[in-house]
């Protein structure tokens, strides 16, 4: 399996600026300490991604949606074991080891499998959006359109949980350039979308909200490890040991945040599911561990060093950005 | 720059799953079955035996194993044909030798193309399953109903014909399926599928002709995807099988019967190197007495006589 490419045509008549200008330069060296709670050293997050691909979704302009002509039964399927399967097994390992979710959701699971987000709830693990389906892309939206799925999301978390929407990974991580402006604009605290950096960041946006990136860190995400690459569990499991072991080393200096994002259909099938229990028993056996969600991360970077470090940046005397 | 109104259209936004083949339910709600075997974990071996001519298109679907290769791709076509010609007789020797019964899902060319291979699989009370007539020939969502009817038909009569047996089974090549293609298993006899990999135990799934068993035959676990398509060295694929036995063992004491499904294709598990390896892991598997081999057709019935629709 490999990455779809770009419709042709998709981009047509659209002129894509050299810069995201989310932010500027800000060298990881020199930068203001970040103290997380009670004198800990990393921030530790599980992002469990509980997705809906449809087996029958609308064309997308931007990207065929599966590999297969429709229905793409295997692909299909192969999701579709995680919320079947994969998600209770990766819940009763994490409970286990008492660390809780921050959710990467498709919204529509929540009127999908109800069951599924009552046990969410009941496990204290946040919400957060991932769209609506993971087969529905932000590619193409106007700002109106964009503000639709938020708002949906929104709504949906609101409606099945009580949980306010404070943090966003776009579908199948689709972007549009405003999307991070929109997601400021719609009150939320944090974004998933940007990959450059290993600690929070204040996002530049339009309307100057405060607005963070955490990070997610593709690096040790089963996708692109287990499907995209070539690897044994067992390189997987040290993978992510190697991965705790730099990022704990350096919060000694200054606190940083280490992401595990997961798909219960990975990580959840038989053969795996050992993987996730030892590297959380080895992660959890760190006392300078915080065991945490990503709300709590946004929360706390925003009231503690999100002013700090905007100052810092806008020190460094740069031209460039919004 | 906007995308169509009918992209915000939601039809399937509701409880339940987004067809009407199955219903959702989480393995943890499943009802708990036993094997009549009286094993806790049912190990189940299947061999795909495939005819991978050299003409085949490739496109719009390029099944796993397919010829990816530019021109006349003799490499691919001889390395698929060594399955049925040599490693699919060193398989035969080692499940013999562990007392393996497998369920063999095979393309109806290799049956007719392979009399001496077919007279050795039936003297063994193998279970003959059927997998489409070839893989030139693939049931996916451009397949012209009418070809994909008679692939269907003469993919079970071919089978039923050269082995004597019901051949109730049904594996779609390349774990592929058109919308129509579990309507035509059933019109056909079929009792089981075993291609959506979705599940660690089977479940009931509506066809136009009568419902079916799905059975989960692994994909994820497959020689094929580890050893072949992931360049994995088989003791790293066999560790990912007992890691797989230990968890399901372990899920038997609290919801009954489980299924350990090793799909094996002879020119990927069939080579002399794979053969030592496989050999400890079958008697790592088997040393334990609650791991008790089982065919498809055997674990479908248990378990639909256990669960009634």
């Amino acid at each position: 399996m490999s990455l779809l490419p770009t419709k042709p045509g998709f981009m047509a008549g659209r002129t894509v600026p050299p810069e995201p200008g989310y932010y500027d330069y800000a060298p990881y060296m020199g930068r203001p300490k970040i103290t997380w709670p009670e004198g800990k050293r990393l921030a530790f997050w599980v992002a469990p991604n509980i997705e809906f691909y449809e087996l029958a979704p609308p064309a997308s302009e931007a990207r065929a949606v599966w590999y297969r002509p429709e229905p793409d039964v295997l692909n299909y399927a192969m999701r579709d074991y995680g919320n079947r399967v994969g998600f209770d097994r990766m819940a009763d390992v994490m409970a286990a080891h008492g660390v809780r979710g921050s959710v990467s959701l498709n919204v529509a699971v929540c009127d999908h499998y109800p069951k599924i987000i009552e046990r969410c709830c009941e496990l204290g693990w946040e919400l957060f959006s991932h769209g609506i389906y993971n087969t529905r892309y932000m590619y193409g939206m106007n700002e109106d359109e964009q503000r639709r799925v938020i708002r949906d999301a929104r709504e949906t978390i609101l409606r099945v949980s009580g949980q306010r929407l404070d943090g966003w990974l776009s579908p199948a991580i689709s972007n549009e350039l405003e999307t991070q402006d929109l997601l400021a604009e719609e009150g939320l605290l944090y974004t998933l979308d940007l990959f450059h950096d290993d600690q929070p960041m204040p996002v530049k946006t339009r309307s100057g909200k405060k607005f963070t990136s955490l990070p997610y860190m593709m690096d040790v995400n089963d996708v692109p490890v287990l499907n995209f690459q070539s690897i044994s569990p067992q390189d997987y499991l040290q993978l992510i040991k190697d991965h705790f072991d730099q990022l704990y080393a350096e919060g000694e200096e200054s606190g940083t945040v280490m992401c595990l994002p997961l798909h219960p259909y990975l990580i959840g099938q038989p053969h795996r599911l050992w993987i996730l229990d030892q590297a959380l028993d080895y992660i959890c056996s760190h006392s300078g561990v915080w065991l945490v969600t990503g709300r709590e991360i946004a929360q706390w970077f925003n009231d503690h060093h999100y002013g700090e470090m905007e100052r810092w940046i806008a020190g460094l005397g740069q031209e460039g950005g919004k | 720059m906007s995308v169509p109104e009918s992209y915000f259209d939601y039809p399937n936004r509701r409880e339940g799953v987004d067809h009407d083949r199955f219903a959702f339910r989480s393995l943890r709600d499943a009802p708990p079955v036993q094997w009549s075997h009286g094993g806790k974990l049912a190990l189940w071996v299947t061999l795909h035996l495939e005819h991978f001519p050299l003409n085949m298109p490739g496109k719009p679907l390029l099944p796993i194993g397919g010829f990816d290769r530019p021109g006349v791709s003799v490499w691919d076509y001889t390395e698929r044909d060594y399955g049925n010609r040599v490693g699919i007789f060193r398989l035969m020797r080692l499940l013999d030798r562990h007392g393996i019964t497998p369920t063999v899902a095979m393309n109806a060319a290799v049956a007719e193309r392979c009399p001496p291979l077919m007279e050795a699989m039936l003297a063994r009370g193998w279970e003959i399953a059927a997998s489409g007539v070839d893989m030139g020939h693939l049931h996916h969502g451009e397949t012209p109903p009418e070809e994909e009817a008679r692939l269907a038909a003469e993919s079970f009569a071919t089978l039923r014909r050269l082995s004597g047996q019901a051949v109730t089974g049904w594996h779609s090549p390349a774990h592929s399926q058109s919308p129509r293609t579990a309507d035509l298993v059933a019109a056909e006899g079929g009792q089981w599928i075993a291609d959506w990999i979705n599940d660690d135990m089977p479940y009931r799934f509506r066809t136009d002709a009568g419902a079916l068993v799905q059975m989960p035959l692994s994909y994820d676990l497959s020689d094929r995807k580890v050893m072949q398509l992931q360049a994995q060295p088989a003791a790293i694929w066999s560790g990912q099988v007992e890691a797989a036995r230990d968890l399901l063992l372990s899920e038997t004491a609290t919801y009954g019967g489980r299924i350990l499904s090793l799909s094996l294709s002879p020119w990927v598990a069939g080579r002399p190197a794979k053969i030592a390896t496989l050999d400890r892991l079958f008697s790592s598997l088997l040393s334990d007495s609650e791991v008790k081999p089982a065919t498809g057709g055997t674990l479908a019935a248990d378990w639909a006589t256990q669960v009634p629709a």
